[in-house]
């Protein structure tokens, strides 16, 4: 019992050692408050860790943690307002340098004391919720230096001003800013909100304002935006250089928006130099600037894109609307790929083939290119161009980046069905003179359409190709089966489906005697292989190689058509012929026969025949005779009819009138289909699901399409609504 | 010597497992095998037998026959409880797993799945040792990027702690080694103590050298991080494709019951491997082993013990009695480094005359206060001593016995404490509390709890003081308990009385008294209430008043309490002005 009576005194020894001196607390306090002021003052050195922490612990052990929190907070107080008056005191430049080193100090001073009252940090502040340590450092740091009335204006001043320095071109301490920024970062995000970024934003505002300002007066579009674009990047890499990260996105919105959101019309219309100049010197660089920088702020890329699109819109019109330019169909569809093209490259270039720049391109297009109604024909005969010539020698490849060139405008057209109709003439023109230079592109172009627009809209395009095919399977068989024949002129048919191909009404030609004998041999061939079949002969479209012999002897072979030839064969009877002579014999239509004289007797080189009088025209009471005179450095000679190329006005007239009867069952097809599906309909309805049906082929006419709907009700395939008039309803 | 299994219990808001209480029980009733293993146990779901042979420390993640743990009998028959149990103990059920996995598959019920979903996310912690090692190793810049990394690439590593201050746990590394171009940053005592080979190298060729940089193609970057990682944490964790590498590394290393065990693993992890559908799963599978799977005495714990052992085997005791510092430090520094280069120390801490070799990224790891103060050597007094180069730096602690100072390290290098003379028991309360070693109270605690079942009234209310004063809870309630218990015993004593006098006065809060007392266990509480009222409560409770009286009887066990303050109150002056007068 003794022996515990003694032990429990020694341990109450132990700890009233401490206990029992009244003044230990102020003693102990006086210890740790000296050794605070030495770490201040850089002389820890003399300092024993071990002995302050012990201190510090027995204060906290023994109930006097607050004594020595309190004394901590003033004692730091009074050390940060010294602190505060020598940073107050530094004069000029000076002054942010000694902000640095005082607060580099106080950091490295603030870690040894909180390291030196750790126990109290981890014990007795986190059971009274007071602030910790370190946290409490930099309060009072901010509190008593940087909020300072003295400081907190000087500070900011300093720093914006030495912002501002480096905008205008002056090399500053950047790592001295870059300490001090930290430093307000460290002190908690509200405090770099408030004490810097928020003034720095209004200021980087006011000066951007009044520099656009200044450029926009003196610069042109493409300068302006490189001095923005150089702007925005010393922005970001002064934010990486020297603030905070998430600074980032804010000073760039100012730059945005002071130097390209508020000016944004200005440099997009500016004279000489705006967007529009820069499309049409196809400026790239600039271009792509443009965008980079526009896209960062709202509105700003669908400004660029309206004015680009506005801009395509007017000069494709302009394109389309010329008339001189309305002569040359193949230098317009040319003129129009070209333009693609420069657009195309625009965009891959400059606008990062961005797909509604893409969209707004292919949108004018589509609108300037319906505006001509021409403009079907006119790719129809620039393909016929190519085909015909163009392709002479060109690489396969280059053959299908043409017709998927010509695809796209195609794509553009409203009326397909218009194109097709020219498409069918001009093919069948080439195949029947055997003109097509590469059977392989003309395939490859009907693939093509037939992906775009489907199998009925080329069928009878292929029909064309297989009529070619048959036919000569047919002379072949005719040839074989009609050996005798070999002296005599040789016959080339082609049969040609009916439907299939653009046929005019049979007209009367009489031919020479021994060509009929060899026709009427080959219908009787044909029909006995072919059983209820009927042929006729369609010698409009026919070619002939005859051999004459001039005056002198020389032997030329003749290139002409069937017209052609049964008038030259007249002459092997006669010397001199006048028009109506010929006209009897003959018996085909005047025009035709007008135009084959004409192309006889007045083209320069070409004339085997002469006339007279002399004239461009042919009259009804011309004389014809042969030229005996007709030299050609070539032996074959090719008498060309003459044919405009580009229709006459009132074939014009026919072909849209051929379209506008096509349409018809076609869109009385499509609104059966709707019916029939729907049962019951609204016009509106109708007529925007008929359009949107037809689309791929044409665009339907409203009035048209109300036509078609009241015939369908004459013939009752619909009615009306007894009691809503706009309701339709399908029977049958 | 094994340290106490830290009991935790899930909380439901925490966890988001909505388990009820209920769920846990079983609906039929459960057979009992009172001599079954611990797989039968799991499989009949028998609680008692289940917990019995946990605490008697069989190895919760061992496999029987059947290549099964007792995790996946306890989920295969749905028996939560005895999951949950296993769970606790430390089972591994960690996706991508071979255990894990087959736990998650075999799952009877959803209940089951979402029992394993919730340990998952927080695997069974690592007592402080083992966990303050970790922080330390993962404290490396280079160890914590690839750790990250493979983080974001390949699967979440379990229990990272979290990157609130990422330099808290930062202790400078002393060798750094470098495998396929990439760091790992590393403690030369801790690679020691765990392997044979790294501590032959370490006092031999490796001696002088800070960076060590293996060319050999072979050696993988991942299994030696992973090892190192291990030596450092107890808890080994491992893509199943490296552990062939692992186990070259181990030969190596000479880790031998590692070794044994991964060679065994690496073989069933084909098995398992043939069996899984590959294709179908290309996670990576992992392995996980934690310590004490290991045969104790390969267990960090007593790998440093042994550091520690040899440590204190070379320190000195100063014989020389003259108190005056100055000689003291000259007389230390002239300890060589070089004398004893076999126990690897780097620091030597000087405590009542007697010099103690130690480790400093133990005693860094393990307290913030030595941590703070080795960083510190350059700025304070300490730090300025001429000593010369090659000798150990040197630290000095005051107002600490060196018995209690050694207890304190065996302590820390080991996270247990054999037994503690009660007489010294204070003192080590008062070095945990400096050296914020606190989960050092409860050790102390528990050793010296059964001593307090026998000791005197005096000596009680001397304890009830000091636990109060430290925040030892444990001994605190205990003395409560007691005097509560038996308040009119005390209140008769000398002693007792005199404490009262010491003590604040009671609140008198009378919305304090219906709140509970605090939780025992509780690490750091310094919160503590006000002695006298939790006094009160503790009354209250025993004579077990009836609810509604409580305020009266609280007021008039406070009027008690002042009548005794009187009483104390004139026995000290009369203690002062007559002491020796007989008061009989």
């Amino acid at each position: 019992m003794s022996n515990q009576k003694k032990r429990n005194f020694q341990i109450e020894a132990f700890k009233h050692r401490v206990v029992v001196d009244p003044k230990y607390a102020d003693k102990t306090w006086k210890v740790l408050e000296h050794a605070i002021r030495e770490i201040y003052n850089h002389n820890a050195s003399g300092l024993s860790f071990e002995e302050l922490y012990r201190n510090a612990y027995n204060m906290v052990l023994h109930k006097y943690g607050e004594k020595l929190y309190s004394g901590l907070v003033t004692t730091m107080t009074s050390h940060l307002k010294e602190i505060s008056k020598s940073i107050e005191a530094a004069q000029g430049g000076m002054f942010l340098e000694e902000m640095n080193k005082k607060w580099t100090d106080h950091n490295k001073a603030l870690q040894m004391i909180r390291d030196i009252l750790m126990y109290m940090d981890r014990t007795y502040i986190p059971s009274t919720q007071k602030t910790p340590v370190h946290e409490l450092g930099l309060n009072l740091w901010r509190d008593i230096i940087i909020h300072s009335s003295k400081i907190q204006t000087r500070l900011l001043n300093t720093l914006l001003e030495l912002v501002h320095r480096e905008r205008t071109g002056e090399v500053i301490n950047r790592g001295l800013m870059r300490n001090i920024i930290k430093m307000l970062m460290e002190l908690g995000p509200s405090v770099y909100q408030e004490d810097f970024e928020n003034p720095f934003l209004e200021v980087s505002a006011e000066f951007y304002k009044g520099e656009s300002q200044k450029f926009i007066e003196c610069c042109d579009c493409g300068d302006y935006l490189k001095k923005a674009e150089r702007r925005l990047n010393e922005e970001l890499e002064r934010v990486t250089h020297y603030l905070d990260a998430k600074s980032e996105g804010k000073i760039t919105n100012v730059v945005e928006k002071e130097m390209i959101a508020n000016h944004m019309l200005r440099l997009v219309h500016m004279e000489n130099s705006g967007l529009v100049n820069m499309l049409l010197d196809d400026k790239y660089e600039d271009l792509g600037r443009m965008y980079n920088l526009f896209r960062r702020v709202a509105n700003g890329l669908s400004t660029i894109r309206e004015v680009m699109t506005s801009h395509i819109r007017e000069t494709g019109k302009q394109l389309v609307t010329d008339p001189e330019r309305l002569k040359d169909p193949v230098e317009f569809v040319q003129r129009l790929l070209d333009e693609k093209d420069k657009y195309d490259s625009i965009i891959k270039l400059s606008f990062n083939n961005d797909k509604t720049f893409q969209n707004g391109l292919n949108s004018s297009f589509e609108y300037f290119i319906n505006l001509n109604t021409r403009s079907p024909e006119f790719i129809s005969l620039f393909v016929d161009d190519k085909l015909r010539k163009g392709l002479k020698g060109v690489s396969e490849e280059d053959v299908e980046v043409i017709l998927d060139k010509v695809m796209m405008l195609f794509r553009y057209l409203q009326e397909k069905d218009v194109f097709e109709k020219y498409y069918k003439q001009h093919l069948a023109k080439r195949l029947l003179s055997g003109k097509t230079v590469s059977d392989d592109a003309e395939r490859s172009l009907i693939v093509k359409l037939k992906t775009e627009c489907g199998y009925q809209f080329t069928s009878k395009l292929e029909g064309m190709f297989t009529d070619m095919k048959t036919s000569q399977d047919t002379m072949q068989g005719f040839y074989a089966s009609h050996p005798e024949l070999g002296d005599g002129p040789t016959l080339t048919v082609q049969v040609l489906t009916t439907g299939s191909w653009p046929t005019q009404p049979s007209v009367t030609c009489n031919l020479p005697a021994e060509m009929s004998a060899l026709c009427e041999k080959f219908r009787s061939f044909y029909l006995g292989t072919h059983t209820g079949r009927r042929l006729s002969w369609q010698t409009n479209m026919g070619t002939a190689d005859i051999k004459a012999t001039f005056g002198k002897g020389q032997k030329h072979e003749l290139n002409v058509s069937t017209y052609q030839m049964c008038v030259l064969m007249l002459f092997n009877n006669a010397d001199r012929l006048n028009y109506k002579e010929i006209e009897q014999a003959i018996e085909i239509p005047a025009l035709d026969l007008k135009r084959c004289l004409q192309s006889m007797a007045c083209v320069k080189g070409k004339n085997v025949l002469r006339k007279e009088p002399m004239s461009k025209d042919i009259c009804e009471d011309d004389t014809f005779f042969v030229n005996d005179k007709f030299t050609s450095k070539l032996y074959k000679v090719k008498i060309g009819t003459v044919v405009a190329q580009k229709e006459s006005e009132p074939e014009k007239q026919e072909t849209r009138q051929r379209v506008e009867e096509d349409r018809k069952p076609q869109i009385e097809a499509a609104i059966v289909r709707i019916m029939k599906s729907r049962r019951t309909l609204d016009h509106n309805n109708v007529i925007s699901e008929v359009t949107k049906q037809l689309q791929s082929r044409f665009l339907a006419n409203p009035t048209e399409i109300k036509k078609r709907i009241e015939s369908l009700i004459e013939r009752e395939f619909l009615e009306r609504d007894s009691t809503d008039r706009k309701l339709y309803r399908y029977l049958a | 010597m094994s340290p106490e299994r830290q009991s935790w219990t899930i909380d439901p808001d925490l966890d988001g497992i909505d388990l009820d209480a209920s769920d846990f029980a079983s609906s039929l009733p459960l057979k009992k095998v009172p001599n079954g293993d611990v797989f039968e146990a799991s499989r009949a779901g028998d609680v008692g037998r289940l917990r019995y042979l946990l605490e008697s420390g069989v190895n919760v993640n061992a496999r029987d026959q059947w290549d099964s743990v007792a995790l996946y009998y306890a989920c295969l028959a749905g028996h939560l409880e005895a999951a949950r149990m296993l769970l606790e103990s430390g089972a591994i059920c960690t996706e991508h797993t071979f255990d894990g996995d087959r736990c998650h598959y075999a799952a009877l019920n959803l209940k089951v799945r979402k029992l394993l979903k919730a340990f998952e996310a927080r695997p069974p912690p690592l007592s402080p040792l083992q966990a303050a090692m970790r922080d330390t190793f993962l404290g490396c810049g280079a160890n914590r990027a690839y750790l990250e990394q493979a983080e974001n690439t390949q699967f979440e590593i379990s229990g990272l702690p979290s990157d609130d201050g990422s330099n808290t746990n930062y202790f400078p590394p002393d060798v750094v080694f470098f495998v396929q171009g990439r760091a790992i940053e590393a403690h030369r005592v801790i690679l020691s103590a765990r392997s044979p080979f790294f501590r032959r190298k370490f006092v031999t060729v490796w001696k002088e050298r800070r960076e060590i940089r293996f060319a050999r193609e072979k050696l993988s970057y991942p299994a030696l991080y992973s090892l190192i990682q291990f030596f450092y944490s107890d808890r080994l964790e491992v893509a199943v494709d490296d552990m062939e590498d692992l186990v070259r590394i181990c030969k190596v290393c000479q880790c031998e019951s590692l070794q044994r065990i991964l060679e065994k693993e690496v073989i069933h992890q084909k098995y398992a491997e043939y069996k899984a559908l590959r294709d179908i799963d290309s996670s990576i599978k992992r392995f996980i082993l934690q310590g004490v799977s290991l045969p104790e005495e390969d267990r960090l714990p007593a790998t440093l013990h042994e550091i520690l052992q040899i440590s204190l085997a070379n320190s000195t005791t100063e014989l020389n009695l003259d108190n005056s510092v100055k000689e003291l430090t000259s007389s230390v520094g002239t300890m060589q480094i070089s004398d004893f280069v076999e126990d690897l120390a780097d620091v030597c801490v000087r405590v009542d005359k007697k010099s103690f070799r130690c480790h400093q990224v133990v005693l860094a790891s393990r307290s913030e206060y030595f941590k703070a103060r080795l960083s510190h050597m350059k700025d304070f007094h300490e730090g300025k001593s001429d000593i010369p180069v090659h000798t150990l730096p040197c630290l000095e602690e005051h107002d600490l016995s060196s018995e209690a100072f050694e207890k304190m390290i065996e302590y820390m290098y080991t996270d247990g404490l054999k037994d503690i003379d009660p007489d010294q028991a204070g003192e080590v309360f008062d070095a945990a509390s400096r050296y914020l070693l606190f989960p050092l109270k409860r050790a102390v605690a528990d050793v010296l709890l059964p001593h307090l079942e026998n000791v005197s009234l005096e000596e009680l209310c001397h304890w009830l003081i000091l636990s109060d004063l430290y925040g030892v809870l444990k001994i605190r309630e205990f003395c409560l308990d007691t005097i509560a218990c038996n308040f009119e015993t005390f209140a008769d004593t000398r002693e007792f009385r005199a404490m009262l006098l010491t003590l604040p006065p009671p609140s008198g809060d009378s919305s304090l008294r219906t709140t509970l007392p605090s939780a025992p266990g509780a690490e750091v509480n310094t919160d503590q209430r006000n002695l006298l009222d939790d006094l009160r409560e503790k009354w209250l409770e025993a004579e077990a008043a009836e609810l509604d009286k409580r305020d009266e009887s609280a007021l008039l066990f406070d009027k008690r309490l002042e009548m005794l303050v009187v009483v104390a109150e004139l026995e000290k002056s009369d203690g002062d002005f007559a002491n020796d007068i007989n008061r009989s």
